[in-house]
């Protein structure tokens, strides 16, 4: 019924035109010289909000897995669903084509040995590439090792990759969305991980508050 | 770690934090049409750095070669500009609430300074080892690509948390 | 804290909960592949002839719908009987959309030839609409062949014969002549061909 009362009101979408519709740089609203500039603020902006919520500290990073600081399922689960409604809302008003933006393409075995290795760096290491930089700026040296590591670990990768070559370019789905394996639309998704999102985050405020009363030194 | 009374270091609420960063993955998404990341930004690097020391070798390699553009620099692509922003911006929040400081090592209170760099720099390693496979890291693949609905993102984002779970206990006395 | 955490929790459940009322004024949800309109095109089923369109006039079909896809001018000098005037350019609007979805309302676009109601059927089926059809030869053929029918050669067919019949009887339905014989169309052995077989209309110009 609501579909029949949208588009019944011939207004209803142009009077939320706030916004001309995006992607703007790919629709050539924004030229594409400003590109470097949109970056490097972009880049600001991801690294400021990162050191904020304590990214740059590994101890923070690592307080995941271990029960005594859940600020990365905080900063990232709430950062996922709110992009992703946040996606479904933007499509509707019109302001972004959602068929126009980038989706992430699927090497399905690829992609889970690659998550592997990555967890195990992640645990080992206590940082990811994004939160390595704002741990370097603020003067922290495992963060500084860590990301001579990756450089190191990368390099390696392009030095042996003819040697899996095959299995690097193996499982190529495209670039397919969730709703495109599952046939399940998207507000279902939105949904599903808002609702564990949340779930979760009152259960580990929970188990963090135990987890900090039993470490005495936990300290910052 | 620091016993000597530094006083608590003031972070933002994380659910506001999570907010911020998800409004700004939507703005890149209707700036730009992709999203953010920070793996491939050193892989340009790496990319550069071999190009520069052996090109022969990186024209022939298969993998470099697809990152060397034809008339520019590996150097000259979004996600470093956006990565020499994310380094900006930590210094910028660094500044503000007063955590630069001369550099020091983090490290759980069973440890050594010593341990941690050699396990920072072998997880550094696997992480950009994995990073490939993975076509982006926590950034660019696991948290946009899943904002994004993509398939792959979820699976990236699963297989890395997953496994950190799962091996979490092998590691501990690096962090508790 | 714990009020405010609550509040945000229940304002995240609602908004997720909102994204599946959202949903776009989407005219272009039914599309159809771009291979399936490649292959509907070769189809010669989307034709009718003037002759399959005079006897639905004449009989009052109820499912019939004539769109006339030339200019206003053109529609008020001359066109088809009880025919919609959609110009090309306003098929691509709602408003000219709004003739088309009709359950069991068959549309027949014509024009003076076929070649602008080709268009229009191509537009109209991409789009997902069914049961499009296009008058072959347009209003030239139906003045040459409803209007002013030519006797056929004394060599001809019965078929052909009967044919002329039909459309010296429709001809006079249609200009409103004196009626000297009775328009009996039911003695008309004119088979319609249902469109479902994918054969070429036949007849016409």
């Amino acid at each position: 019924m609501p579909l029949l009362i949208f588009s019944e009101n011939c207004g209803f979408n142009s009077t939320f035109k706030i916004l001309t519709m995006g992607p703007l740089i790919p629709n050539d609203i924004i030229t594409g010289d400003w590109n470097f500039v949109i970056a490097i603020l972009i880049g600001i902006a991801f690294g400021f909000i990162l050191e904020a919520s304590g990214f740059s500290s590994s101890r923070n990073l690592a307080g995941v897995f271990y029960g005594y600081n859940f600020v990365v399922l905080r900063v990232f689960f709430t950062a996922v669903i709110v992009a992703m409604v946040g996606l479904l809302y933007f499509d509707y008003f019109g302001w972004l084509d959602l068929s126009k933006i980038f989706i992430l393409p699927t090497f399905l075995s690829p992609m889970i040995l690659g998550g592997v290795i990555m967890g195990v760096g992640f645990v080992m290491g206590g940082f990811c590439p994004g939160t390595s930089f704002t741990g370097i700026a603020i003067g922290k040296t495992d963060a500084l090792f860590f990301a001579i590591g990756l450089f190191l670990g990368i390099f390696i990768f392009g030095e042996a990759y003819p040697y899996f070559a095959n299995f690097y370019n193996s499982g190529n789905m495209g670039n397919v969305t969730l709703t495109d394996v599952t046939g399940i639309a998207a507000p279902w998704f939105a949904l599903g991980f808002t609702v564990i999102a949340l779930a979760a985050f009152w259960v580990t405020a929970e188990i963090e508050k135990k987890v900090r009363k039993n470490m005495k030194e936990y300290k910052f | 770690m620091n016993k000597n009374n530094n006083k608590r270091p003031h972070y933002l609420n994380p659910y506001f934090g999570g907010v911020l960063l998800g409004l700004l993955v939507i703005a890149t998404f209707y700036i730009t049409g992709r999203g953010l990341g920070a793996s491939g930004a050193v892989k340009s690097t790496v990319v550069e750095t071999v190009e520069t020391l052996a090109p022969q070798h990186a024209e022939s390699s298969p993998y470099y070669s697809k990152y060397i553009p034809k008339d520019t620099s590996p150097m000259n692509n979004w996600l470093v500009f956006e990565s020499f922003g994310v380094l900006l911006g930590g210094l910028l929040s660094g500044v503000i609430y007063g955590r630069v400081k001369k550099f020091r090592v983090e490290h759980g209170a069973h440890t050594t300074s010593a341990k941690r760099l050699v396990f920072a720099v072998l997880g550094g390693v696997l992480f950009g080892f994995g990073s490939q496979f993975g076509r982006g890291c926590t950034s660019g693949a696991a948290l946009v690509g899943s904002a994004s609905f993509s398939f792959g993102g979820v699976i990236v984002l699963i297989s890395i948390f997953g496994t950190g779970y799962a091996v979490a206990y092998f590691f501990r006395k690096l962090w508790i | 804290m714990n009020r405010n955490y609550l509040f945000l929790t229940l304002l995240m459940l609602v908004l997720a909960i909102g994204t599946f009322f959202i949903k776009k004024d989407d005219v272009y949800k039914n599309q159809i592949k771009p291979e399936t309109l490649l292959q509907v095109i070769t189809q010669p089923s989307r034709y009718v002839t003037t002759d399959q369109v005079a006897k639905r006039i004449i009989e009052k079909d109820p499912t019939l719908e004539l769109i006339d896809v030339r200019l206003p001018g053109d529609f008020d000098k001359f066109t088809l009987p009880d025919a919609i005037n959609v110009p090309l350019k306003d098929i691509f609007t709602d408003k000219g959309q709004d003739n088309l979805g009709i359950e069991d309302l068959n549309v027949v676009f014509f024009s003076n030839d076929d070649i602008i109601a080709d268009q229009a059927w191509v537009i109209a089926t991409r789009l997902g609409y069914k049961n499009m059809y296009v008058m072959k030869g347009g209003l030239n053929c139906w003045i040459e062949t409803i209007i002013n029918p030519t006797m056929p050669p004394e060599t001809a067919s019965e078929i052909e014969f009967e044919q002329f019949r039909f459309r010296k009887a429709a001809s006079l339905y249609f200009t409103g002549g004196s009626t000297t014989q009775p328009v009996s169309v039911t003695k008309a052995k004119v088979k319609v061909r249902r469109k479902k077989k994918e054969k070429a209309a036949s007849g016409g110009c």
